[in-house]
């Protein structure tokens, strides 16, 4: 069978997965004859399909006890709609019916396969009335059925110990307190998603796999499929009655966070579970959305928490770092926010809510034009600093001072959230003292090359006199 | 016993004297005092290069030893120690850059007066082993310049160095082996860097002594060569004073020279090739960065190998090239036995004009290596025949200039190799033709045009003859 040639003459078992079945150790070499003495497998079309997915030894033995997909691989005996295969181009296959899937789900490796949900028995002859029944006549209609249908094992601490013991088994719980649980379970809506919406049907895979639904990468797409879907969302409401907006997902991809996570690939940024949760996803109250930002953001968060804006913010019940910077489309932050001008962030909310108090907007003032100076600076010195260095000058120095310059910049648009000059200056006085050094040094280094060119001028005015010495004694010598 | 020298005798008195007794100076002085250096109808200027380049390669030692006095050969201290140098020692900016310049422009000096040497045929007999003794003179200066450029172990140098050495590994049989001569192991490592240390500062200077000492005896024994066909009656300067004067002159304005370029290019002109900037230390683990490539001097064989495709005539295009450039090496080498013409002190115009060939030659190769013309095209392609097509219109120019001059000024009639060279220029720069094809062709057209020209004059003799 495995020598068999095709209708063009190739072999229709490629070299590839001859060398593959070579390849295989004697069990599963034994189970393969097993099966075709059985003629389970008869056709080495059906040979090549199983063989072509070329999987690690012990995936394939699970894939050779598996009566099921045996019977829904052989091309033969299948229809389009029942046949599993491998898509190839054009040929697309109807979505759960992907063989490839299958065999890469998570649960199929861990040797739970089709009658670990459909039920029957795999590895003899059954009839397949049991599937349209399965587990509930009416499953189309109510989709609540399917957290209950996977809770069964996952929330089941015993039973998952067995497969994974690191994985948390109280999903169902945090589930049924979200809006998404009680839409699904309480209201019926199914609308509302179940585990199968975020992480697929057949071809679950975990978390950490690029390909999962629910790796970081691409969970932005999976929670937009329904958020950023208007017909959809139409009808669900803010807590303050209002519709529940549909931007969040194009918000998101335009913000710093987004392009972090989604454009250059950072697997640190948040993605929509960062901040919401995942199986409990709810949006954070005012009082949360500080905790969601310091999970990443702890200095400036710890520095809020110190500062007499936490008190002022929560009289207004403001949500902390988002009255500032924004939720979804949270922009990259730049020094003008400190601005105390008309139009601006400082000045603006000041005006309005602390007129009394225009100390704070000298502060404000005085925050800005340090950081301001500051960059201002180093902008200026890193531009010398590489003049200098085409010169030949040692500019070693000077590189030295604008890194503890860039430092000290660094923490003072950090520090900007103490709201409090004392503090502040703190961490903007060695930068400022780094622009001193920096200023000196660099007039240090014009002079030596003042020095330079005065020795040169110096040198060139000694060796031409002793030419035209020369040049006078020759043509004396000569005449 | 009797003394060797009479002590007694008072020639003269003072130090001239008091050596002249013990080492009988006075024929040296009498030597020097009539050698006179012959003044005819061509530029004098030719006669100050090779002196010239002895001064550059003088400013070499002085400031190589100054160099050597801080510089640490070995895999943390090599890049370091310049670096210290450069940076903290006063005056060592100034020591490394006038080394730098001075041996970039010590191998212009050199190249100009191997040319000018043999357009004015000055190698035709008896001065054969002065044009050789000069030839290898100038293999070692190029072998200093690929020493010397590893040493500082920076990320370019470094990645220059992989490159070059590489080359090597063409040679027929005995590549792998060189390879592993030269490197001192498989890769280019800290040992490459000992050896290249240990050439730059004994082996080559050693060698180079003695040879420039040998060139110089045949100079002083031979005296300089006469114009062709003027060696019966030349006038002459003295070379005491006169010439030795000019030449101190001229060697003290290339010190101004050298110090001015020193403060206001430390780091050399920009030219790509012609830069040494310390940059990044070397780190062999390091992916290699594209566009590496050596110093202008080596640029031309750089383009020519890559003008080499994979496979030739069953060889390995490499092979073939290095094949090449032997071979046009070689020819160099045995130019005054070849120039029968100039050996019977006759004007020699094909050898005039395979020197014009060789730097037009030289020149266009040297233009692609510099990747002139490439600015702003980002379609790779496109870009190279871009290079080809500005690279040949300024090498066109150039030789049309030269031949106008040649025929105008110095009445040359003589241009078929130079017409070669142009035509493969041409051929490749403008009509798209393979380099490769475009040089066959050239040749061809060549041999063709050399054999009736001969075939025409021999005709016209023997009609003359009868």
């Amino acid at each position: 069978m495995l020598e068999a040639k095709g209708a063009n003459g190739k072999p229709i078992v490629s070299a590839e997965d001859q060398a593959y079945f070579n390849g295989l150790n004697d069990n599963l070499r034994a189970l393969l004859n097993d099966l075709v003495q059985k003629e389970v497998i008869t056709r080495p079309e059906h040979l090549a399909t199983l063989l072509g997915l070329q999987l690690r030894s012990q995936k394939m033995e699970v894939l050779l006890q598996n009566r099921c997909i045996l019977c829904h691989t052989d091309s033969e005996a299948q229809s389009a709609e029942t046949l599993f295969s491998v898509p190839t181009g054009s040929n697309k296959p109807a979505a759960h019916m992907n063989l490839k899937e299958i065999v890469e789900d998570t649960h199929f490796r861990r040797g739970l396969s089709c009658a670990g949900c459909h039920g029957g028995d795999p590895s003899a002859d059954f009839g397949h009335d049991f599937v349209k029944e399965w587990p509930d006549k009416d499953r189309q209609k109510n989709r609540g059925w399917v957290v209950q249908f996977c809770a069964r094992c996952h929330s089941d601490p015993k039973i998952m110990h067995e497969f994974n013991p690191s994985l948390p088994t109280d999903q169902l719980a945090k589930f049924e307190s979200s809006p998404h649980g009680r839409t699904l379970l309480e209201q019926h809506d199914d609308r509302a998603p179940s585990c199968v919406s975020c992480h697929g049907v057949h071809g679950i895979r975990p978390a950490k796999d690029p390909q999962s639904k629910v790796y970081a990468q691409h969970v932005p797409e999976t929670c937009g499929a329904c958020h950023a879907n208007a017909k959809t969302m139409a009808g669900f409401k803010l807590p303050d009655g209002s519709p529940l907006p549909t931007n969040q997902l194009a918000e998101y991809r335009d913000s710093v966070h987004g392009r972090a996570l989604l454009v250059r690939g950072d697997l640190g940024a948040p993605a929509c579970n960062t901040c919401h949760g995942n199986h409990a996803a709810t949006p954070p109250g005012v009082t949360q959305v500080s905790r969601s930002c310091s999970l990443c953001h702890s200095a400036n968060s710890s520095l809020f928490d110190g500062s007499k804006h936490k008190l002022a913010f929560d009289q207004h019940n403001w949500p902390e770092c988002g009255k500032c910077h924004g939720n979804h489309a949270i922009a990259k932050t730049h020094d003008s926010m400190l601005a105390t001008g008309p139009g601006q962030l400082c000045g603006d909310c000041h005006r309005q809510y602390a007129k009394d108090h225009p100390e704070c907007i000298r502060t404000a003032d005085y925050f800005h034009d340090t950081i301001t100076q500051m960059d201002q600076a180093r902008t200026k010195f890193i531009a010398v600093s590489e003049k200098l260095a085409t010169k030949g000058l040692d500019v070693d120095p000077i590189n030295n001072q604008l890194t503890e310059l860039g430092d000290a910049l660094k923490k003072s648009r950090t520090y900007v959230h103490s709201f409090s000059r004392n503090t502040f200056q703190q961490v903007a006085a060695p930068g400022e003292e780094a622009v001193k050094r920096t200023d000196t040094l660099v007039s240090q280094a014009g002079e030596e090359y003042k020095y330079r060119q005065i020795g040169l001028a110096v040198s060139i005015a000694l060796i031409g006199i002793l030419m035209l010495a020369m040049y006078l004694k020759l043509r004396q010598m000569e005449k | 016993m009797k003394p060797d020298v009479d002590l007694t005798a008072e020639k003269t008195g003072g130090v001239r004297g008091w050596l002249d007794r013990r080492y009988q100076l006075t024929p040296l002085f009498e030597f020097l005092r009539h050698k006179e250096v012959p003044i005819g109808s061509h530029w004098m200027g030719w006669y100050y290069l090779g002196g010239i380049t002895m001064f550059f390669f003088i400013v070499q030692v002085i400031t190589g030893v100054l160099l050597l006095m801080y510089y640490q050969p070995g895999e943390a201290t090599a890049y370091e120690s310049i670096r210290f140098l450069t940076t903290k020692v006063p005056f060592g900016w100034l020591i490394r850059s006038i080394h730098s310049w001075s041996a970039h422009l010590m191998i212009i000096s050199l190249t100009l007066h191997m040319f000018s040497t043999m357009m004015l045929k000055a190698y035709r007999p008896p001065r054969e082993m002065t044009w050789v003794s000069g030839y290898l003179l100038f293999l070692l200066t190029l072998g200093f310049g690929f020493s010397g450029y590893l040493l500082p172990w920076n990320k370019l140098a470094y990645f220059a160095t992989t490159v070059g050495t590489n080359i090597v590994k063409s040679v027929p049989l005995l590549g792998n082996w060189l390879l592993q001569v030269l490197r001192g192991g498989q890769d280019v490592t800290i040992n490459t860097l000992y050896r290249f240390f240990a050439a730059h500062v004994v082996i080559l200077p050693l060698a180079f002594v003695g040879l420039i000492g040998l060139h110089l005896l045949l100079i002083q024994r031979q005296g300089m060569a006469p114009p062709l066909g003027e060696r019966t009656a030349p006038r002459g300067m003295k070379f005491f004073p006169s010439f030795a004067m000019r030449d101190a002159l001229l060697w003290l304005a290339c010190l101004m020279a050298l110090a001015a370029l020193a403060v206001f290019l430390p780091y050399g002109p920009g030219i790509p090739g012609m830069d040494w900037e310390l940059g990044e230390k070397a780190d062999p683990l390091a992916p290699a960065y594209p566009g590496i490539k050596p110093e202008w001097y080596f640029l031309w064989e750089y383009q020519l190998l890559k003008e080499f495709p994979p496979h030739l005539f069953g060889l390995e295009g490499p092979q073939v090239c290095l094949l090449l450039i032997a071979v046009l090496f070689g020819i160099w080498a045995i130019i005054p036995w070849l120039d029968r013409r100039a050996y019977q002190d006759k004007p020699s115009p094909a050898f005039s004009d395979f020197g014009w060939a060789a730097i037009l030659f030289l020149t266009y190769l040297t233009l692609m290596g510099w990747d002139i013309g490439a600015r702003g095209i980002s379609d790779e392609l496109a870009a190279l025949h871009n290079v080809a097509r500005v690279c040949a219109w300024w090498t066109l120019a150039a030789g049309v200039v030269v031949i106008v001059v040649r025929y105008l000024r110095f009445e040359h009639r003589w241009f078929i190799l130079t017409g070669a060279v142009l035509l493969q220029v041409a051929l490749h720069g403008l009509a798209g033709v393979s380099y490769l094809l475009a040089g066959v062709i050239s040749v061809a057209v060549a041999a063709v045009a050399i054999v009736i020209s001969y075939a025409t004059r021999s005709r016209a003799h023997s009609s003359d003859s009868r």
